[in-house]
């Protein structure tokens, strides 16, 4: 086991150097200069000595290659560089919001399955029925639909017409419902099909026949045996799902109006903050890297054969 | 092309018609393959005719400001007075453009580094595999983010945004299939004819990979649709006044309460669009090759 974690540790470091040098690619490939970016705000414009005096302090003048290692240097130690619009650590301004963001990913996910598995699950039961038609209909249409358009349907029906939920911000329970739904309705469609296909497999199994023999109840039958190894291919596809929820998240707190790393990040563009944008996708990167570790972890340890054949 | 015995063409001939014919009529009784034919030929229609069929022109102002579906507006007016339906007419020119040129930035550099790296094999192969799961290791939102980042916002800058994002998709799927390829004894009579590597790869073997490359672009199409109008919807796609349908949608929504029919209905014809392409998608998976089909 230990052996196979250090291995899939091990493939984490190319990969973490290529987006290092794809993010800090981005802010050299710029026609703009961050020097002159900065001082845009100030009065009278940019005096030349002041902007050289700051390409200087920033390390602008230095060599590629120095300034990528100063750069991939502080970010191992957790110094993503200053925002240009704030004026603050970029650490900071993400830290603080990225709690949001995890409660909107994390809940989504519970959404996604809540919806999705039940989905499935029926859908499998049912296998060429009319409730098979209608719940796969479902999770296509989940599958294709602008996860942007979804939110804005939910607010119109669920805050203005209904009034039960806000339509915006983030305080409390209640305004994570809708956000939360939106995200996982999108995500449970994936979920569904997976669930039916693996399901529909499983019950073909020669285990499912045997505990149907020997007289177990139906819904044992399914729940128990049937829905257990029916998981399995849910359960690895749970890493991608959740960077799914972390894309998802930068249209849904948009849509929603919620604080968040995702917000940021599309601000951040939108005001050339480039330190931002780097900073965030560094950050969003690593955390969905590190959740595919964990689950691949977890995923090994539960099923041996997986550590063997690494 | 080397002439062949005669006695095969007459025995190969008439096997290729009828499985040709045959996959055509697994697609045709598919019902929601058809279904997706229809819907995806509507829109290209539009797309063409696109002016054409709009009762007025979708970027002039040509009544009051959010007015409500209305027999001269069959979907309403926008915040600036312009005809809804007009505007989602002719946005399918630039959703289908959006979804089409995306697919082929993506399709080509990953189709060639695919055959590449499946039909060399070696260090050549071991390179590109690296790299390919190294970017497949990273969200595409991600990168498509970054590179949005880098070159501006603007539609164009999204096509290449999204279109990078799949390079990786068509190039592991691509080497998948040229690997199972490449063994046939009529890669290695090619081979020993003395063809050159270029021609056997282009001509041979990419010939034999197509059916799954061909269901992925479908598939992407759709998904480009998707992922391009959400970034429109962010303001990090296509720029006022175009008619693209994500930014149609975010021009309603501060105004969504009380005109919720400017944000709702180019929602519905990206929708429309995407599950197209997605029952064509499947429909061709099934209809091309019936081993890949799930059940039922």
């Amino acid at each position: 086991m230990g052996r196979y974690i250090a291995g899939r540790l091990g493939q984490l470091v190319p990969v973490l150097f290529l987006i290092s040098v794809i993010v800090f690619g981005v802010m050299h490939a710029l026609p703009g200069d961050p020097a002159q970016l900065m001082l845009q705000g100030a009065e009278g414009g940019a005096p030349p000595e002041r902007l050289e005096e700051l390409r200087e302090q920033m390390g602008l003048n230095d060599p590629l290659l120095v300034q990528y290692l100063r750069f991939a240097g502080s970010a191992l130690v957790g110094d993503l560089g200053e925002s240009i619009r704030f004026r603050t650590p970029v650490t900071e301004l993400i830290l603080e919001r990225f709690g949001f963001t995890l409660q909107l990913a994390l809940s989504g996910l519970v959404m996604a399955i809540l919806i999705g598995l039940p989905l499935g699950m029926i859908a499998a039961m049912r296998q060429n029925s009319w409730v098979d038609t209608l719940a796969m209909s479902i999770a296509y249409a989940g599958a294709s639909m602008p996860i942007f358009w979804f939110g804005l349907i939910m607010i119109l029906l669920f805050s203005f017409n209904l009034g039960w939920l806000p339509p915006a911000g983030a305080d409390g329970l209640e305004s994570l419902v809708l956000p939360a739904v939106t995200l996982g309705f999108v995500s449970a469609g994936l979920i569904s099909r997976l669930v039916r296909s693996s399901m529909i497999e499983v019950l073909g199994e020669d285990y499912i026949r045997t505990s149907r023999a020997k007289g177990l109840s139906e819904r044992l039958v399914l729940w128990r045996h049937g829905l257990k190894n029916a998981l399995i291919p849910v359960v690895t596809m749970i890493g991608l799902i959740f960077g799914g929820m972390l894309a998802g998240a930068v249209v849904t707190e948009t849509v929603f109006s919620r604080p968040g790393v995702g917000r940021l990040v599309v601000a951040a563009i939108l005001s050339k903050d480039y330190p931002l944008v780097q900073g965030c996708v560094l950050f969003l990167s690593v955390v969905y890297l590190s959740v595919n570790l964990a689950v691949d972890i977890l995923y090994a340890w539960l099923d041996p054969r997986i550590r063997y054949a690494a | 092309m080397s002439p062949q015995p005669p006695s095969l063409t007459d025995e190969e001939v008439p096997a290729v018609a009828s499985a040709r014919a045959r996959a055509v009529a697994r697609f045709l009784r598919n019902r929601g393959a058809v279904a997706g034919l229809v819907i995806m030929g509507f829109w290209c229609l539009v797309a063409l005719l696109g002016p054409l069929v709009a009762p007025y022109d979708p970027t002039d102002t040509v009544g009051r400001a959010r007015q409500p579906p209305s027999g001269a507006f069959w979907l309403g007016t926008d915040t600036l007075g312009r005809d809804v339906f007009s505007r989602v007419l002719v946005g399918s020119q630039v959703s289908l453009q959006l979804g089409l040129i995306s697919v082929g930035l993506g399709a080509v550099p990953g189709v060639l580094m695919g055959l590449i790296a499946g039909y060399l094999g070696g260090w050549v192969d071991a390179l590109i595999s690296r790299f390919v799961d190294a970017m497949l290791a990273f969200p595409s939102i991600l990168l498509a983010l970054v590179i949005i980042a880098a070159l501006g916002p603007s539609l164009p800058n999204v096509m290449i945004a999204v279109g990078i994002g799949t390079i990786p998709l068509y190039a592991r799927l691509t080497r998948g299939s040229v690997l199972g390829v490449k063994r046939l004894p009529y890669v290695e009579a090619a081979r020993v004819l003395g063809n050159p590597p270029g021609r056997i790869m282009l001509r041979h073997v990419l010939a034999n990979c197509y059916a799954p490359i061909v269901v992925l672009s479908t598939l992407q199409v759709g998904n480009a649709i998707l992922v391009g109008s959400g970034l429109s919807f962010l303001g990090l796609g296509a720029q006022p006044p175009t008619p693209e349908w994500g930014l149609m949608s975010a021009e309603g929504r501060d105004v969504l309460r009380r005109a919720w029919w400017i944000s709702t209905f180019p929602g519905i014809a990206i929708l429309s669009v995407v599950v197209a392409c997605n029952l064509l998608g499947d429909g061709l998976r099934s209809a091309l090759d019936p081993r890949m089909r799930v059940d039922g």
